[in-house]
This record gives structure tokens, sequence and C-alpha cells, in this order.
């Protein structure tokens, strides 16, 4: 199971990669395995605000639907409109190419990144 | 009858394997206090004997010749539509949901598809839905979810069955129903949509032919409705399609009917189906079952039940309805019935409509007392009359000549005070319209 | 392969035609003219004929095989039915002909309200909804429309996680917001677990009886009891009537409102997905907000009421799904009350068979007596990677629709089988032999054969992924 050392993790298997004041979000290696091939996703509007643990995109397989929490809160500044097209991105390189959106927060919202998981932490949850 | 297996045998075999001496042992866990008395419900008749019970309440049914229609509409049905839906294969059969050995009907509701997008001009139809009063509904809770909007227009010639079905959908829904009022031509002006949208409508909701029989300027009403950003829906009767603007080429967003003219009997206007059909980009939002086209192992072509994650066995209390058991066996009827006509056949039903129905506007707008309501406006197969007679006193005359006049539309609002709606479908004969006119004229 | 309609149309031969006996004149202005091509096929009838009895011969259906569709209770449905849903004196009636021209409609009508309220217990019937998850959504709208009238605003619905679907959504759609309940090991309701969540914002609880996984509720009048004492109501699924017929009612047992689902336990057709119908019952406190027309009987003649002013409304056009009731109507007069009590009791009977031949060799999550319905999770005993999906394929090459898979949610791998009241002990033991032979041996000694199936079928395996990534949604190149 990939689970690179630069990135944290979340409980319910988002992986963020955090550079400045934005926070990029994906599903977890191990999380696209279980979801098995995604057929479908559904994003965030660009500009609309998310909050730490809700619901901010769907991700679909053929006999599940899975929401995907924001690990912080801010702002939506991109979204991957690739996987829309191509949702299968998510289950070949769900660190890359499958990403699926950006999160800009401010300086107060930057402590609830200490909340989040180291690669170890997260080995070890699942 | 009770259909249940008589083998005494089996059953005392079965009862060893399980060590009980009834079948009431394995009723234990309802506890007594809560066990039901004998029910008192009548019954217990063979086959001979429920023929004669049936025959007799039938009787208390009167058929009529139609001159009626309001939503449910008196149409031919060919042979070929009931032989298919008697299939057992057919009718026995559960939702498809092993693809595998469910494709007769799957291949069926994917045509039924294919010429439900054919006629209605648009990209993508569900599977079907229960009626049109609830896919106009549907309609407007796709509008709801996709915009965010709170606001829905409502042509007031909309269907009334249809308002008022709306109105139950919505009433614990953070969103407003606004009435949009029909011009003195008995048609929805495209000024009164522009006044009445605004940066919270969701929908434009449209019935062309209305439900006074007029068909819309549904181009116009449509661009006004996406100046607004506002979903134009179209609610279509489609038969009339053989003739008039189909949603896809005047720009509908959302084109949803009932699908009862396509080979589905009046039965007391129940049992019918409702068709729903989106543009591209809608589909995941859709309600009902979607079916696809896809491939097997081997390469071989074969349909499924598809986008399923949009559905209540999956999402759940997110599902974009909860919908589950919809009206396949009317969808295939339906599907049945479009297949034998060709272009040119569906293109003179609906012309034959036109053609009796004006038959008929033209000969009751000349009788003593009749005037048409709308002279001059173009209609399908049905048309308003207003009369300085008693309608009551109308219909009472034709029943006694077993036909079933006009709907009485005194329930309808000022505008149509002593008006009444006409309707005349293929089905109607010279001999008949002639005699419809005779006795109005004795009245 | 059958053809799809598009490409046996060669536009040279059609199935119906249609003569016009006026001359009329009509004008349809260039702007309401339908400039695109109607896309039709035109084919004869006879090759119209071929197609469409070819596809059903692509169908397994209860009239071929046996149809072990848990929770969907797909029982026998009798022919004498389907000849009276045929009569014309019942089909070509006009919804709006007056009502004393259609007296038959509206007799059977009332007299299947009556019947549904004897045996479900209730006091009152509306038969206007069109199926199971159209009758729930009513019945919520009523439970809403009941608290807004004593002014107390009770915004939750609680829905055990063992639920059917349509439970959330249903309850979602009329506007509630649902507290999910966890129920135990074998689908039941912990008393003290429910208690937790019955806040004074819960307007109604959503009970399957006997629950998904064939259980009867055993502490259904303490549940009952806290709920009523909470000042919410209870709603009762009607999707597992079947088992209770004669021996329980849902009334009795505390419930305020439920739906029954004319397809499943009063045998009409399932049609492929319809059309069904989900008549909906209340206590008579509940009896003013049920949908209009109420159908009424007035010095001997039936009536149609629709001067309710409490009622939620109408959820549909009309009086409700007609054929489908008319041919309820006639099921339960064949069978009278002691038929009904007999077809729960054989229904309860056969499942019990079927689990005692399975239960010593596959797990069983609900212990070993169940109602009308039972829930294996075979993970345990079976073999070389195979999963439940593969078993329920290879059933399919054994000549049996499968059961339902992968529900309820809270069993892995979870089989759920319903042989209802209309199937033989001959029947029953050839399936349970098979189904046997597929989790027991064949998984273990031929899993690639199982996890390969189905292949006596009209297709194998379908690609459900490509078919949702890329979907084909109706004929291409029109």
């Amino acid at each position: 199971m990939n689970i690179p050392e630069d990135l944290k993790f979340t409980k319910t298997h988002e992986w963020v990669k955090i550079e400045g004041n934005k926070a990029t979000v994906g599903i977890t290696d191990f999380a696209q395995h279980e979801i098995t091939d995604v057929v479908h996703v559904e994003l965030p509007e660009i500009s609309k605000g998310v909050i730490k643990a809700q619901p901010a995109a769907v991700i679909e397989s053929v006999k599940s639907a899975f929401d995907i929490y924001s690990p912080v809160t801010g702002k939506i500044s991109a979204v991957n409109e690739e996987v829309l097209g191509s949702p299968e991105l998510i289950n070949q390189d769900p660190y890359g190419k499958g990403f699926l959106f950006t999160v800009e927060f401010t300086e107060t919202e930057n402590n609830e990144l200490t909340a989040l998981l180291s690669a170890e932490d997260y080995k070890k949850l699942i | 009858m009770d259909y249940t297996p008589k083998n005494k045998h089996d059953k005392q075999k079965m009862f060893d394997v399980l060590g009980i001496k009834s079948e009431e042992d394995l009723f234990d866990s309802i506890p007594v206090e809560s066990r039901a008395k004998p029910l008192n419900v009548s019954g217990g008749h063979t086959e001979q004997e429920l023929l004669e019970h049936f025959k007799n309440i039938a009787a208390k049914n009167k058929t009529l010749v139609s001159f009626r229609g309001a939503g449910i509409y008196d149409h031919y049905i060919p042979s070929l539509v009931g032989e298919i839906t008697s299939r057992s294969e057919f009718w026995t059969a559960y939702t498809p949901y092993q693809a595998e050995a469910s494709q007769g009907t799957l291949q069926a509701i994917f045509e039924y598809q294919s010429m439900i997008c054919a006629l209605t001009g648009m990209d993508v139809s569900n599977a079907s839905l229960y009626d049109g009063a609830t896919a106009a509904a549907e309609a407007a809770l796709l509008a709801l979810r996709v915009s965010g909007r709170k606001k829905i227009l409502v042509s007031s010639g909309l269907n009334p069955e249809y308002i008022k079905t709306l109105k139950t959908y919505l009433q614990n829904f953070d969103a407003k129903i606004v009435l949009l009022d029909l011009s003195p031509n008995g048609t929805v002006e495209k000024a009164t949509v522009d006044a009445s949208s605004d940066g919270d409508t969701a929908a434009v909701i449209v019935q062309s032919p209305n439900y006074f029989g007029i068909v819309e300027d549904m181009q116009g009403l449509s661009e006004t409705a996406k100046e607004k950003n506002a979903l134009f829906t179209a609610v279509v009767n489609p038969v009339s399609l053989g003739v008039f603007q189909a949603p896809g080429e005047y720009g509908a967003d959302i084109a949803v009917g009932e699908g009862q003219p396509l080979g589905i009997p009046l039965s007391a206007g129940g049992a019918t189906f409702g068709f729903m059909a989106v543009r591209k980009g809608l589909e995941w939002k859709m309600p009902g079952r979607i079916v696809g086209q896809t491939t097997d192992k081997n390469g071989k072509r074969g349909f499924v039940l598809t986008l399923q994650s949009r559905e209540q066995h999956i999402r759940r209390e997110k599902a974009t309805s909860n919908i589950c058991t919809n009206a396949s066996l009317n969808a295939l009827a339906a599907c049945v019935y479009m297949s034998g006509w060709g272009n040119g056949g569906f293109k003179k039903l609906a012309e034959t409509n036109i053609s009796k129905a004006s038959y008929a506007f033209g000969k009751i707008k000349n009788i003593d007392g009749f005037k048409a309501k709308f002279e001059h406006s173009v209609f399908f197969n049905e048309f308003v009359i207003e009369t300085a007679k008693d309608i009551k006193k109308i219909n009472k005359a034709l029943i006694k000549n077993a036909f079933l006049g006009p709907l009485d539309l005194s329930g309808s609002g000022k505008q149509f005070k002593n008006c009444m709606l006409f309707c005349v479908t293929e089905q109607r004969t010279k001999g008949e319209i002639d005699k419809l006119v005779e006795i109005l004229a004795k009245v | 392969m059958e053809k799809l309609l598009n490409e046996l149309s060669s536009q040279s031969g059609f199935a119906y035609d249609i003569k016009c006996d006026v001359e009329a004149d009509f004008s349809i202005p260039e702007n309401l003219k339908r400039k695109s091509d109607l896309g039709l096929p035109g084919i004869a009838e006879n090759d119209l004929l071929r197609h469409f009895t070819n596809l059903s011969r692509k169908n397994y259906a209860l009239s071929t095989v046996f149809y072990p569709l848990g929770s969907c209770t797909m029982k026998y449905n009798p022919l004498i039915n389907e000849r009276i849903a045929k009569y014309d004196a019942f089909n070509s009636i006009h919804p709006c002909q007056p009502a004393e021209t259609m007296q038959g409609i509206l007799e059977i009508m009332h007299g299947l309200e009556k019947d549904l309220c004897e045996i479900s217990g209730m006091d009152n019937f509306s038969l206007q909804p069109a199926a199971g998850a159209h009758g729930e959504f009513t019945g919520l709208l009523i439970i809403a429309a009941h608290f807004r009238s004593i002014k107390q605003k009770r915004t939750k619905i609680i829905v055990p996680d063992s639920a059917h679907g349509t439970n959330p959504a249903s309850a979602a759609f009329a506007g509630f917001e649902i507290v999910p309940l966890k129920s135990e090991p074998d689908g039941s309701i912990d008393v003290s677990k429910l208690k937790e969540v019955l806040t004074n914002e819960v307007a109604a609880i959503m009970l399957t009886v006997p629950n998904t996984l064939g259980v009867f509720e055993s502490k259904m009048r303490e549940i009952a009891k806290a709920v009523h004492e909470n000042g919410s109501l209870l709603y009762y699924d009607g999707a597992n009537l079947n088992a209770l017929m004669g021996f329980a009612r849902p009334g009795d047992l505390g419930f305020d409102v439920m739906h029954i689902n004319l397809h499943k336990t009063f045998s009409t057709p399932h049609g492929g997905g319809g059309p069904g119908s989900g008549p909906v019952g209340v206590k008579s406190f509940l009896e003013r907000f049920l949908p209009v027309p109420r159908v009424e009987k007035k010095n001997k003649k039936y009536v149609l009421n629709y001067k309710k002013t409490k009622s939620i409304g109408a959820v549909k056009s009309f009086f409700g799904n007609f054929p489908v009731i008319l041919r309820a109507y006639a099921y339960i007069k064949a069978l009278g009350g002691n038929g009904l009590k007999n077809a729960s009791a054989q229904a309860v009977l056969n499942a019990n068979y079927m689990l005692a031949k399975f239960k010593d060799k596959i797990n069983v999550p609900a212990g070993t007596r169940c109602m009308h319905e039972f829930v294996l999770s075979p993970k345990a005993a079976l073999g070389g990677g195979v999963r439940t999906l593969d078993v329920a394929k290879r059933l399919l090459d054994y000549g049996y629709y499968a059961p339902t898979v992968y529900f309820p949610l809270i069993v892995e791998e979870a089989v759920m089988i319903e042989p209802t009241e209309t199937e033989s002990k001959e029947t029953l033991d050839k399936f349970i032999e098979t189904l046997n032979k597929i989790i027991l041996e064949e998984s273990v000694n031929e899993p690639q054969k199982v996890k390969d199936a189905p292949s006596n079928t009209p297709v194998t395996r379908l690609n459900e992924v490509e078919a949702a990534r890329n979907p084909i949604l109706k004929w291409k190149n029109r």
C-alpha cells in the first residue's frame, strides 16, 4: 500500500498536501482500493466555503457512494476537473492526477492542521 | 383458493425436520397478547365464483364513448401491445437486479428510453416514473437540487392534478410555488414569465398542449426562462410530438409527461406511467432507474441498470429520489406502441387527432348557444367551448346516449365560467362526432 | 444477440395504420411545428412480434423459475386476477366519469380499504400511492401534517440501519432529518439504545416487522410504549407483512401509520419493476390527513370526497393504480380470512424449513428460527476467494433467479432468501441442494467456475463499471 511520507492524512482516508495556506486533497491508495472502480465524482464549486470534517465532494462506485470530507476549514480555490471526465484517474494515480480539490485557509484556521495524521500514524490506522 | 401446496405428506416431513406439531409453533416469537383474532375477511372463492363476482361488480360501471380527456386519453391500443405485455416472462419478472437473467426487460427499457429521447428530442430518459403528475413534481425537485434556488414557476395551464401533486410533494420543502396567470388567449405570455422570475427561480414549468388544449409558444417561453438561468421544464403529450415542436428543439432542460396516451388503457386513470427526459449534464441528478448499454466478458452487447449511486438503495437519504418500483410494464407497453408506427404513421396519428378535433370544433362552435372560447388558438385534440346552456344538463343528455361529454371547467377559475373542455382523439368516428353535435343542438 | 429496434428498422414496414374519416382544415404555424426527424423505427408487426417475444425469453421470470428474492415476496401471481383485470368494464373507464357511472370501481376500492383495515388493524386506508416508497412518502407527510396541526416542531425520523433504503430516502423527501439507529446483529432494536436517540425532536420511528433479517421484534410492546410516551409515532414498513396475516396486526402492535405493498403480500405481478401499489393505513386520529379523494359510501352509493381541508393533498393523479388494486382485491376474495392466515403460515413454514437445511453449514446471523425470510452470511463457508455476488451469478446457471444479496447492509456478504408460500417442498429441496453445492463444494473445488458464472445465460457477466463511466443510455447514431 502506497503511503507517501510527505503527506498528511485523515481518519476518513483523505490525504492532504500543505503548501503555504493551501491544502490539496485527495483520497488515499487504501481508500481507492476499498472503493473499487470509481465511476463518478462530484466536486465542490470554486470559492465555495468548506468546513473541517464536513462533506465536500462525493466519489461513487457502481454499488456505493462515499462522502469526501474537507480536512480543513476554508474556501475551495481549485478543483481537478479532469477526474470528472476520467474518474479512473482516482484509481490509477490517487496521489497525483487523481487529486480532488484545493482548499485555501486563513491563519486562524491553520491550527486545525495539527490534528492531521502523519504517514506513520495513518499506516497504523489501516 | 389459497395457492399453497396441498401435499400433507410433504408438510409432515417439514414439521418433522423442524420438530414442530403445526405452523403455529413457528409463531412463538409473537407474544400471545399481541396475537390477532381470526380475520373477518370474506372470501375463499373458486375461480368460477370469482369470475361471476367480478363480472357483477364490473356491470356497475358504464363504458362510455369518450369526448373527455383532461390528462387521460382514449387512444386505440394495437393488438401487439396486449400480446407482448401479456407474456408472463415480462409481467411476472422483478426489477432487473440480476442483469444476466433480465436482458429482456433491460433491453426493452433501453429501447423505451431511446424512443422517449427520439420523440422528445432530449438526451437522456429514465426508465419511467409513476405518472405524469409525479413526473412533474420530480422535475421540480430535480431543478431545486441542481440550482440551489427556491422558487418554482408553474403555468396555470398545467393540469390541476399535477399542480395539486406538486404542492403536496413540496409542502415540507423550503421552496415556493408561483402560479403564472394565463392571458385572455389561454396561454402563458413571455412577459409573465419574465416578470415573475428572478435570481431565485429554479424552474419554469409549462405544459403544452396546456390543460385547455392550447399549444404554447414553447420556444419563446424557454428562451425567457433561460435568460434567468432557470431550468425550463416542458410537460408534453407524447402523441402531440408527432406534429408539434419537441422539447429538445426549443432547448428544454427537462421534459416530462403522462405516458398513458402511448398504449395504456384508461383504467380509471390509474397504473399509467410518467416519463422524464433531460438534457445531457443532468443525468446524474435524475430520479429513477436508468438502463445503460455495456458489454459482457466476451465482448457481447448487454444491458444493465446504471448510474445507480443516485438511487435510494445506495444513497439512502441523499438519493435523488425515493422511487424504487416504478411502472416498468407500462413502459414496455409504450415501447411496443412507439415501435410500430414508423415516422410517417406516428405523424399521421397526431394529424388525425388534430383533424378529428378540428372537425368537431368547427361543428360545435357553430351550434346555437355555443361558441369557441379561444377562436384562433392552435390546439391538438382538446378545445374549450363556451355555452349559455346548462353544462350539467348537457352532460346528462350525453350520458343517456352512452357518451361521456366534455369536462365542466367551472372549477377552473373565473376565466372559464360556462366553459367546457372537449377531447376528440383518433378513436372517435365521424358518426360519433355527428351524433354528439346532434345531441348538443337539442339540449 | 437480439438486434435493437433501430437496427431492425428499414422504415419499410409498419405494424399499425390509421385512417381518418373526416375532412377538416387546420393549419399549424411554422414556429410550432416539429422540424426534426421523429427517429422512430418502422418495422412490420410480424418482425416486432418476434423481436419482443425473443426478448421476453431472455428474462428469468416467476412463471419460468423459482424466485427466492428476499424482501420482495415473489409469490405466485394468480392468472384469474389477470383475466379479471382485462375486463373492458374496468379498463375503459375514464377517471373523470361521474361517480354514478363507475360504482363498480368505487365498490372495489371501498371493499379493499375495508379488508386492508381488518388485516392490518388500522382504521382507514388510502389506495392512492403508486408503490411502497410512494406510500412511505405519503405516510411521512401525514406524520408531518399531524405534528404541524398540534403545533409541535418535530423534525427527525429514526431509521434503523437494517432498514430498506427507501425508508431514509422517503423521510428525507418528506422534509425530515434522519437519525440512524444501530440495530443488534439479528436486526432487532435494543430499547435502551432507542431511548438514547428518542428526543423531543423525533416525529417517528420507521420499523419493518418482521425485520429485514426475518426476525419478529419481540420487544415490540416496549418499543411502542417508549415511542408513544415520547409523543412520537410509529411507522410500519409493510414490506414484510406476508409473515403476519392472521397472526398479528401492525395496528394492534402499536403502529400509527403504515403502508402495504400490494405487489408483494397481495400477489399482484411485479411487471419487471411496476406498476405496483402502496396503500397507506392510519389510526383514526390521522384519518383527516389522508390524500384526497376519499371513497365514501352514502345512501348505498359510492362517492368521491375531495373536501377534506386537513388532507395532505394528492400524491398522484386520480385514485391510485386501479388495475393493481383490483387484482389485490380479487386475491383477497380468493383466499378469505382463513386463506390469508394459511398463506402466512405456509410462507413461514417454507422459510424455516429452508433455514433448517442451511443452518448447520452456513452462518446464520439471526438465529435458527425465522419468520417468512432469512439471511445467510456465507463468508466463512466460501472457499477460493468466491464472494456472494459470484454465488448469486452461479445460481442463474442452475436456472434460479438469485436471492437478494448484500442486503441488509449490516450482514457481511448477505444472502437473503424468501421462498413464499406458493412453492412446494420439492422446489425448495432442489434449491437447497443447489445452493449448498455452490457454497460448500464448488467454491472450494472449482472456485474459478463460480467466479466466471453465469455461462448459461443470454450474456455472461456484464461490465457495470464501463456502463457507468461512459454511459450509453439510448441508441447510438440517433
